[in-house]
């Protein structure tokens, strides 16, 4: 088992290395240069190529990749922002820990409405309990988060005037923009965890648990729960990695200075540090979910468990 | 095990939570009862040095409330007046500036000095950026510690911008911060307020400055919070959460105004006018463009009612001039008849393009003309006009494609005269010298048509300038090294005329700025642009 968990963790440095290239190669393509946005559209070109050169902008592709994976794995230096000329990484991590805290409130409410919504709504299937939720969880999952946003701030701003619309600072600022990201992964956990639950309370063994006589309550939450979990976990963690990428929507909408919304607005920039670093990080977050996935995945499987364990 | 896995994790994601979402955030600071102006940012502010920013929100802090020139703007009234110089004398042959400095204290508490001016002066004059406003100064020294000598390599007229537009940095504090400066806070200025918390991604807090040579501000805090999305901030200004909104959307202006009442809301005429080009040179259907009766066919081809309605929502106005007449005393007024002018006319566009060669059949099945190219958003005024035009257009049998993008990647094919058709902005100055970079080829940016034909469109081509653009360019000089209003008023008026026969640029329309505050504050000075904080006071 910690061999497994090692190899996947040793699996990150050509993932890593991966990503990098791939943006490298991309921003490199791209038109446009820093120096016409730092210096201005009114700016002779010989002072721009000098600018750009200043910045080691025109030096040959492979020789600026090299150069700047050396420079983070040697010195764990990310560089200076074209931009703000600040630290890349002062400047991107508090950011990251803030789309970082709002994708996990946003995922932590998906699976609190989710789940429990599924599990009763499969449950009773065919009740209102299965029908009103089913019916939500069908608008929800196809709803855009933007819009959302705006109904939400439309209610609790203008006319509950109990939230503040933008900025972070206190739990309240992150209120809206964690419900707005969660309800469509919501309505997901809630299609997924029904199916997935349907499923096992089809399967002969519960059948058998129920001839034995074993209470309702421990057959649902003892035999068909853990089965019907599999699928759930996997799902919330897809949609944690994904919020981290597209919570971008919400971070605009509400203001919340995360990373996603700052690689959006540098590209416009070309602020190449700013826009690589960025993405390593959410690169980095996104197979760090992946493997805890996988391994909460065996905790729960004992048949996964055991296959490694037979290995050892 | 499994339990505890489980509840490990959910702990920790919940510690992770609630402990990062408590820590306060520096833009809202710790203000305890201390009435605080709310502002909002719709980026976050790149820097605190001013020759750093480039965008206007951020130029509209830096620029204005924690930097100074020597000149300022009366952007309310048009033209300039003096702000850290005190006298300006001028010597016969246009060429030396004696400046005479105020008694005046940077937020950092030491008193301005010549030397603070010329050093400002040499970082300007290093940066590119500013070439524009600088190149012609030759030398500049300081005669004593109140008075700067700037001498130039000819006549100048339009050097008011170059006193406003250059900011005056303190060089003890510049110098000791070294590559942090702009970085980090600091009290460089001399302006009404320092800069006291920064956060490139949350915002920045102002503090009145107590010696500020106008007398202290009358707030003391005003808090900048980024708020990029423009619904966000409507309802943060409707919620209360914002004392002052400049640049509103215009789409909302009508429920801003509503909860702003009528009394704290102000929609003024932009002094930024959208402007469409014809690349004449451009291949496009065999050079259709370089035929002048098209593009005279064009220009009232464009319904520039409609296109005020649908890009301002009918707020703007419609342009004629370069810049506009009621604020720069040197602009030609359209009022004089003295250039031709533009307006929508069907018929007349059939029978142009009838003179140009063209049949009915031809007109009934669509003249292709190209692509009209833009910058910026799609949604934003500039994208809307485009389609406007390119329905106007379609409507006369002219065919057109369009293509919005980003700025960083239109922008140099407009410089490099790679379009066919393209809107852009011009003319956010108030010296009408300003006109230098779209008609003199020397100019370096904003030479969108290439009246000379000289560009790198053209090399290796046959094609010649049709237009008398030696006659340009000495208007251009002319008009710089005259000093007097009503001589460069004449000049400046026959090469607006000149620009217009050439039925290449055709100014559209004049944006609207709408800007609205709380009832918590009174505003003394509408400004459309660069508001200035120490005019603002709280209401009884």
């Amino acid at each position: 088992m910690y061999k497994y968990i090692l190899k996947r963790i040793l699996f990150l440095i050509p993932t890593i290395l991966g990503v990098t290239l791939i943006i490298y190669a991309v921003m490199n393509i791209t038109p446009g240069d820093p120096a016409a946005q730092i210096l201005g559209p009114g700016t002779p070109e010989a002072d721009r190529i000098a600018y750009n050169e200043k910045l080691g902008y025109n030096d040959p592709f492979l020789q600026k990749y090299v150069r700047y994976v050396k420079n983070m794995v040697v010195n764990q230096d990310f560089g200076i922002s074209y931009v703000t000329k600040q630290d890349v990484f002062a400047e991107i991590w508090p950011r990251y820990v803030i789309t970082l805290e709002l994708s996990f409130l946003g995922v932590f409410l998906a699976a609190l409405i989710g789940i429990p919504l599924g599990i009763k709504s499969a449950v009773n299937q065919y009740t209102l309990w299965d029908t009103i939720p089913s019916l939500l969880a069908f608008f929800m999952a196809a709803f855009p988060a933007f819009v959302l946003g705006l109904i939400l701030l439309y209610i609790f701003c203008l006319w509950l005037n109990i939230l503040p619309s933008s900025g972070v600072g206190t739990f309240a600022h992150f209120i809206m923009p964690a419900l707005a990201i969660s309800i469509p992964p919501a309505a997901q956990n809630f299609r997924f965890t029904k199916s997935s639950m349907l499923e096992s309370i089809r399967q002969d063994y519960v059948r058998t648990a129920r001839a034995k006589g074993v209470p309702e309550k421990e057959v649902i939450w003892k035999h068909v729960l853990k089965n019907a979990l599999l699928p759930v976990v996997t799902q919330v963690g897809l949609s944690l990695g994904s919020l981290i990428c597209g919570a971008v929507v919400a971070e605009k909408l509400f203001s919340v200075p995360g990373i996603g919304s700052l690689i959006v607005e540098r590209i416009t920039y070309k602020d190449e540090p700013i826009i690589i670093a960025g993405t390593i990080l959410i690169s980095i977050c996104f197979t760090l979910v992946m493997l805890l996935v996988d391994i909460i995945y065996a905790f729960i499987d004992p048949r996964i468990r055991a296959k490694y364990t037979n290995k050892r | 095990m499994k339990k505890f896995l489980a509840l490990l994790l959910s702990c920790l994601m919940l510690v992770s939570v609630m402990t990062a979402c408590g820590e306060k955030a520096p833009a809202d600071g710790d203000e305890g009862t201390e009435k605080v102006l709310n502002m909002r940012l719709a980026k976050g502010l790149l820097a605190t040095d001013w020759a750093a920013t480039t965008n206007t929100s951020d130029m509209q802090i830096t620029w204005v409330q924690v930097f100074e020139g020597l000149y300022g703007m009366d952007e309310a009234n048009g033209g300039y007046y003096e702000l850290l110089a005190d006298d300006i004398k001028v010597s016969d042959d246009g060429k030396e500036y004696t400046i005479t400095l105020i008694d005046a204290k940077f937020q950092n508490g030491d008193p301005l000095k010549a030397s603070d001016v010329v050093f400002s002066y040499g970082v300007a004059k290093e940066n590119p950026r500013f070439n524009y406003v600088t190149s012609f100064i030759n030398n500049i020294e300081a005669k004593d510690d109140k008075t700067v000598v700037m001498t130039l390599d000819y006549p100048y007229s339009a050097i008011a911008h170059t006193f406003w537009s250059i900011k005056i940095y303190n060089e003890k504090e510049y110098t000791a911060a070294g590559d942090k400066f702009g970085t980090v806070p600091h009290k460089a200025g001399t302006g009404p307020y320092y800069i006291d918390q920064y956060d490139v991604s949350t915002g920045v807090t102002l503090k009145a400055f107590e010696d500020y040579h106008g007398g202290k501000a009358a707030i003391d805090t005003v808090n900048y919070k980024v708020i990029t999305e423009n619904s966000a901030a409507v309802i943060a200004f409707e919620n209360g959460e914002l004392d002052y909104f400049t640049d509103v959307p215009l789409s909302d202006w009508e429920n801003i105004a509503k909860a702003a009442g009528e009394d704290d809301c102000d929609l003024a005429k932009g002094n930024n006018i959208r402007f469409m080009s014809i690349n004449y040179l451009s291949d496009t259907n065999n050079g259709i463009l370089g035929n002048e009766k098209v593009r005279e066919a064009i220009f009232h081809a464009v319904d520039k009612d409609a296109v005020v309605k649908v890009a301002t929502a009918g707020y703007g106005q419609v342009a004629y001039e370069y810049m506009p007449s009621d604020y720069v005393a040197t602009s030609p007024k359209v009022s004089e008849g003295k250039f031709t002018t533009y307006d929508f006319d069907a018929e007349k566009v059939k029978s142009l393009l009838k003179e140009a060669g063209f049949t009915d059949a031809d007109i009934a099945a669509g003249i292709n003309v190209g692509t009209i190219l833009t910058y910026g958003e799609q949604t934003a005024d500039k994208g809307k006009a485009q389609i406007v035009i390119q329905d106007n257009l379609k409507a006369c049998g002219l065919i057109a494609n369009v293509e919005c993008a980003e700025a960083a990647n239109v922008t140099p094919r407009m410089y490099a005269q790679n379009y066919d058709i393209a809107i852009f902005a011009d003319s956010g100055n108030y010296d009408y010298n300003n006109i230098r970079q779209q008609v003199h080829s020397e100019s370096t940016g904003m030479y969108i048509v290439d009246f000379a034909a000289k560009g790198a469109s053209v090399e290796g081509t046959n094609k010649t300038s049709p237009f008398n653009w030696q006659r340009l360019e000495e208007l251009v000089d002319l008009g710089v090294a005259t000093a007097d209003t009503a001589a460069r008023y004449d000049i400046y008026t026959e090469l607006w005329s000149i620009v217009m026969d050439t039925k290449t640029i055709l100014p559209l329309y004049h944006q609207a700025t709408g800007i609205a505050w709380s009832d918590r504050i009174n505003v003394e000075t509408i400004n459309p642009t660069y508001y200035h904080l120490v005019d603002f006071s709280w209401a009884e």
